[in-house]
């Protein structure tokens, strides 16, 4: 199973960095066809904003740790064990359920997008919207997740250290 | 305020107070609020990626982030490091000038102060303890107070945020900064003077000045950035965000042509990195996004600015207060929160009071960027603690000279609009 996850992950940190790569390049592109050769692509953009958008939401529900996330942990690491427990189980529980509140609102605005395509390049717009919905449904999963293993006796730091671990030689 | 805005405020607060990631609270919260008003749930969605994909700005801050990765895998801070100690190590204090004069130039690269903490702290740290010249806290202390200096000097990621919560001119933010970023570099060498005499420190071996030309050919490379950058945007030539793109490039060239630093596995674990801080700053951005919304729809700003109209008050007082404001909340929360959430509710005031926008920009940018070494919640501070194991309690004790010194060179700035503005108008900024 932990050999699984962090297997997963690479392949997760792989994709991202691939998109950033893409955008990157995608960019330099654009500048390219509109300094050296005098003539703008049109569907550049687009493509680096649809990227961007990729980036963040695959980033935010794959590769981002607990670690990772700008928080606010001075008290969190300060507690003792039993209100860190707490703590961590009331976020995650609180986390979840938000997300999942909103999934079905969330799902209906993307699936609204069906019938609009991106102007440029004509990708239909649900599509590059729905990198919002892996995002809520991963975020939902993780820390519902993360909620039973806490409930069942886990220390969160002990958590937080083993995602860490697992994504070993970055950083 | 309504109730929907209380329970928002609320549950945002519970959230972040028990260490939930920000981003996450913000949009949680911001579900809350459309929850209690009655509103479609799916609002918070479209916001977000509203925000994120109709803003060709924001592509400004992924590229950044790999300029800097990129610069940070070369053997760039190696070399900085070798020219700074060739012109500023003779002097008394020789090591801490190094210390300040890097970070100046690194900010001239990275746009992000994490970043030079990252890339130059551990180096600087060592360099600066070697033989117990230096003690370890005054080490750390000045390392991550320098690095403030970072996002001061253009390229700067929380000027771009600032750009786009405020639609001032990112180019004139850019030549904004310089000046201050300069005015700051020269009260933390003078401190740094003062300190050295105090503790007596001996001084270094000096470079010889034959070897200077051979040191400064080595960091050459590195040197041309920032000069790549502005000629690129002041030029006319290229957009901010085409120079970040641009800066990235040339720093990727440089770390694997010039300096030969770069293998396969180093490029994919750059982008592991770039991709990791692009996702996490995007989503602090994003959900930003939701609660300027929501500030929006409260009618926030206005009303502060209406209730500020009453009370007529005198331009510059408005800036201290509105100053002292955003340190106490820099001790607090985290600087692009403040900058994306924070300011926003005050730049109809501002406007009205007719105050600069890009004055008010710069002024409110080396304010937060206090707040990032300021306790209990300085992020530099903790980036430096788990990059170079220097324990969080030493680097706090030590840091309050350099806040107070930094603090000073921000009231000049509020009192001398000058000393920012100057500058952008050498190059047609009408303010």
């Amino acid at each position: 199973m932990d050999r699984f996850r962090a297997r997963f992950e690479t392949v997760a940190l792989d994709i991202a960095a691939i998109m950033l790569g893409a955008l990157f390049i995608v960019f330099l592109m654009q500048i390219a066809a509109r300094y050296l050769f005098n003539a703008p692509l049109l569907w550049t953009l687009e493509a680096c904003l649809t990227l961007w958008l990729w980036v963040v939401f695959w980033g935010g529900a794959f590769i981002l740790r607990e670690k990772d996330h700008v928080r606010f942990d001075v008290l969190y690491e300060v507690v003792g064990l039993r209100t860190r427990r707490a703590f961590a189980f009331v976020s995650a529980v609180a986390l979840g359920g938000g997300f999942l509140a909103a999934l079905p609102a969330t799902w209906s605005y993307i699936s609204f997008y069906q019938i609009k395509r991106s102007s440029v390049i004509g990708i239909r717009l649900d599509i590059v919207f729905s990198v919002y919905a892996i995002f809520a449904v991963a975020l939902i999963v993780r820390y519902f997740w993360r909620a039973a293993l806490i409930a069942r006796g886990a220390d969160p730091q002990v958590l937080d250290a083993r995602e860490a671990q697992d994504g070993r030689a970055i950083q | 305020m309504s109730i929907a805005l209380v329970s928002c405020l609320m549950t945002l607060i519970a959230l972040a107070t028990i260490g939930s990631p920000i981003a996450l609270s913000m949009i949680v919260s911001a579900v809350v609020y459309l929850a209690v008003k009655g509103q479609d749930l799916g609002l918070a969605a479209e916001q977000i990626i509203q925000g994120l994909y109709d803003s060709f700005v924001i592509l400004a801050i992924p590229l950044f982030i790999v300029a800097a990765n990129f610069m940070n895998a070369g053997t760039i801070s190696d070399r900085l490091t070798h020219f700074c100690l060739a012109i500023v190590g003779r002097l008394r204090g020789g090591m801490g000038h190094v210390n300040v004069v890097t970070s100046l130039i690194f900010a001239g690269m990275s746009g992000s102060a994490v970043a030079d903490v990252v890339g130059m702290g551990k180096m600087s740290i060592d360099m600066m303890i070697k033989d117990n010249r230096y003690p370890l806290g005054y080490a750390a202390a000045i390392t991550a107070a320098t690095a403030v200096i970072g996002p001061i000097i253009p390229p700067s990621i929380p000027m771009v945020l600032y750009a786009i919560v405020s639609d001032a001119s990112i180019g004139y933010l850019f030549l904004g900064g310089v000046m201050p970023g300069l005015l700051m570099t020269a009260a933390m060498m003078a401190l740094n003077s003062y300190m050295a005499h105090k503790m007596n420190v001996p001084l270094e071996e000096p470079v010889p000045l034959r070897e200077i030309p051979a040191v400064t050919f080595r960091a050459l490379p590195a040197l041309l950035m920032p000069v790549i950058l502005l000629t690129g945007i002041y030029g006319g030539a290229t957009t901010p965000t085409e120079a970040a793109a641009i800066a990235a490039a040339y720093a990727f060239f440089v770390a694997a042509i010039f300096y030969r630093a770069l293998s396969f596995e180093t490029i994919r674990r750059v982008m592991h990195e770039s991709a990791r801080s692009s996702a996490s700053v995007g989503l602090i951005i994003g959900s930003a996004l939701i609660f300027n919304y929501i500030v929006a729809s409260e009618n926030i700003p206005a009303q502060v600015a209406n209730s500020m109209k009453g009370v007529d008050i005198a331009p510059i007082v408005f800036l201290l207060l509105l100053n002292f404001l955003f340190l106490i909340l820099g001790c607090l929360l985290d600087a692009s929160t403040i900058i994306l959430v924070i300011i926003p509710i005050f730049i109809p005031t501002v406007k009205a009071l007719g105050i600069d926008l890009v004055h008010f920009g710069v002024v409110a940018v080396v304010n937060c960027m206090i707040g990032l070494i300021t306790p209990p919640y300085g992020v530099l501070l903790f980036v430096l603690n788990a990059v170079t194991g220097v324990p969080l309690r030493v680097i706090i004790q030590n840091i309050w000279p350099w806040v107070w010194t930094l603090v000073a060179s921000l009231l000049l700035m509020i009192f001398f609009p000058e000393i920012v503005l100057w500058l952008p108008k050498q190059f047609g900024y009408q303010g």
